[in-house]
């Protein structure tokens, strides 16, 4: 929602659905860069971001670099405190991106979802 | 005893954390922003002291704990099979908590994407949903600190040292059930100009225990705001670097 609220704020229409599916442009400045960068930190691939660091400092500048990936780490962090505590999605959250939410599948991301998965 | 104020994801109130600079997390010279390091180091310094319902010692088995559960071999065959309950094991371990203490820290650190409620309800009944809010605060603030420094090349902050002295045992009355798995923190529901809440869901979650709740967006705030950013990258790059995390983790909220 955050994203999309960003897209409306600059007047660029980015591509929610790149969230989820990878052969997607979100259309975000470096966004594939973004992309890369997120998911070696995520994965854990250190060596793989070791050698992405240097090429994706000269794509997008260093403090950009270092920017991005303290974001991924927050998000690291924060994610595993709504999934640990079952927080809902805040009320007008909820209300204005059913569709968004179907859309790039996040959806199958619910709790309830995953308690019929895997309980 | 004095309502507990909301952490501000927002950077709209004014500073209430004291950022007091101890040790030396950060030697080398980086681009990191100096509150960032200082809110780092503050985080590991309150890790080492007790907590509301762990000794400091426990809390820094709890941090240690959340890191083996990476070479875990037992975490990364649940991480591969179809569900999280279909494989049976033991941790590679060495720590002195609880078993199931140990199964709940590695699957917070290594699989968050697939926990549910009844998991929730069978640890919960081996500990108390304030000494887990108070867990959970203390994985998920370590995960934050090691990703930043694996990230950048830096290798893992030595532990710090527990200090002696007595849990407190304080947690917050003042919480309700708003549809979390545990009581959340309670506010007033204003709505603010980003489309959520002045004091959205997420920052109510460890409302429970005050220490716990501080501890964690002690450490987070720095790394991120909903509006005018603090970084040199845009609002709308830092929003999709965070939805993409927030995928990849399987995150709902």
């Amino acid at each position: 929602m955050l994203l999309r609220a960003s897209s409306e704020q600059e007047g660029l229409n980015y591509d929610l659905n790149a969230v989820t599916s990878l052969s997607r442009d979100p259309g975000v400045p470096h966004g594939e860069m973004l992309r890369r960068l997120a998911e070696a930190a995520i994965q854990g691939d250190w060596l793989g971001l070791a050698e992405l660091r240097p090429h994706a400092e000269q794509v997008m500048g260093a403090q950009q670099v270092v920017d991005a990936l303290t974001v991924a780490a927050a998000f690291n962090g924060i994610t595993r405190v709504a999934d640990a505590t079952g927080i809902p999605l805040d009320d007008n959250t909820a209300q204005t991106t059913q569709d968004m939410r179907a859309d790039t599948g996040i959806t199958q991301f619910s709790y309830q979802a995953k308690s019929a998965r895997y309980d | 005893m004095a309502r507990l104020r909301p952490p501000d994801i927002f950077n709209t109130l004014p500073e209430h954390f004291s950022w007091t600079a101890g040790g030396h997390m950060y030697a080398q010279t980086s681009l990191l922003r100096d509150n960032l390091q200082d809110a780092h180091r503050e985080a590991w310094r309150k890790i080492g002291q007790p907590g509301a319902f762990l000794s400091a010692a426990e809390r820094v088995d709890v941090v240690r704990t959340a890191r083996e559960a990476l070479t875990c071999l037992y975490c990364a065959e649940r991480k591969a099979a179809l569900s999280p309950n279909a494989v049976e094991g033991e941790h590679t371990t060495d720590s002195q908590l609880a078993p199931e203490v140990i199964d709940m820290i590695h699957r917070l650190r290594t699989d968050p994407g697939r926990l549910t409620h009844a998991w929730f309800t069978r640890v919960t009944q081996v500990i108390s949903q304030p000494t887990y809010v108070e867990i959970v605060s203390l994985v998920t603030t370590s995960v934050i600190i090691d990703t930043l420094h694996n990230a950048l090349g830096f290798g893992l902050p030595a532990l710090p040292l527990p200090a002696t002295g007595q849990p407190t045992g304080e947690q917050n009355p003042q919480v309700v059930d708003d549809g979390a798995w545990v009581p959340i923190l309670d506010v007033h529901k204003a709505m603010a100009d980003t489309g959520l809440p002045v004091v959205p869901n997420i920052a109510r979650a460890l409302g429970l225990v005050p220490s716990a709740l501080d501890l964690f967006f002690g450490t987070f705030r720095p790394h991120y705001a909903l509006k005018e950013i603090p970084l040199s990258i845009s609002q709308s790059q830092a929003e999709f670097v965070a939805a993409r995390v927030s995928a990849m983790n399987e995150c709902f909220y």
